[in-house]
């Protein structure tokens, strides 16, 4: 399953992948994007899927906008029984991540191979 | 001697990329100032611009001053009336923990300082540059 987004700063792409639905964020994550973001989150979780890997590895700018989309989805599908991880070794989203405290939140590993693996937990 | 670099956008999301774009494109003229710290500023302006946005009509515009100098860059935001203020409780002792917008704010710049009237309301950003190798403090652009 392959979502493009229609916005010229985002992109959002859905995988398969071993059991994770992996969702790929390109481009920027602010308050104009954020709402396609978490728009896609929703509708994953809503569809069933309870394995949602979202891959920043595209992602060229995030604010707290962006973390509210992450934190929210993980929410929902945490009532849902299920998990949401990340996949980010950028270090500049990290930092945002390790400012805000949710690098103790989420599960963050090095590439969608490792979350796949187990391995590379951040 | 302090560059003064101004602009104005609607208080609209779509325009705050422009917002942080400028003051980051701003910020590596001159010296002083890492890669990874204009990022940061590039973040914090985002927060103040959507912070701003939240608390503003539609029609509302957003005004920005940069004082670009060799050993500083403050950007002030201007927002009309005082809504920007009671969503930027950036003089509370110990913010929310959950309110990642002030965390972020109070982490990724050197000061912070909101100033309000009843008309408006103005959150001034200051970023400190490390000390050039030049005297003068200007970047390497031609004249």
């Amino acid at each position: 399953m392959s979502v493009k987004g229609t916005h010229v700063d985002l992109g959002l792409d859905v995988k398969e992948r071993n059991g994770w639905t992996v969702l790929s964020v390109q481009g920027e994550v602010d308050v104009y994007t954020a709402p396609q973001f978490r728009e896609q989150l929703i509708q994953l979780v809503d569809q069933g899927q309870r394995s949602i890997l979202v891959d920043l590895e595209g992602v060229e700018f995030l604010d707290s906008t962006g973390l509210g989309v992450l934190v929210g989805g993980l929410k929902r599908v945490r009532s849902s029984d299920g998990d949401l991880a990340l996949v980010c070794t950028q270090r500049r989203i990290l930092k945002v991540l390790e400012i805000t405290g949710l690098t103790k939140v989420f599960t963050i590993y090095d590439s969608v191979d490792a979350a796949i693996s187990g391995d590379g937990q951040g | 001697m302090d560059r003064i670099v101004e602009l104005e956008i609607p208080a609209r999301p779509e325009f705050v990329g422009i917002a942080r774009m400028a003051v980051g494109a701003l910020a590596g003229i001159r010296p002083g100032l890492a890669f990874e710290r204009i990022d940061d500023l590039r973040i914090v302006v985002s927060e103040a611009c959507t912070s701003a946005i939240e608390g503003l009509d539609a029609g509302s515009v957003l005004r920005l001053r940069c004082f670009d100098g060799p050993k500083s860059l403050e950007v002030r935001i201007e927002a009309p009336g005082s809504s920007f203020e009671s969503a930027f409780p950036i003089h509370e002792p110990e913010p929310d923990a959950d309110n990642f917008r002030i965390s972020l704010i109070r982490a990724l710049v050197d000061d912070a300082d909101l100033r309000s009237s009843d008309e408006r309301t103005e959150l001034c950003l200051v970023m400190h540059r490390e000390a050039a190798s030049d005297e003068d403090g200007e970047g390497g652009l031609p004249a």
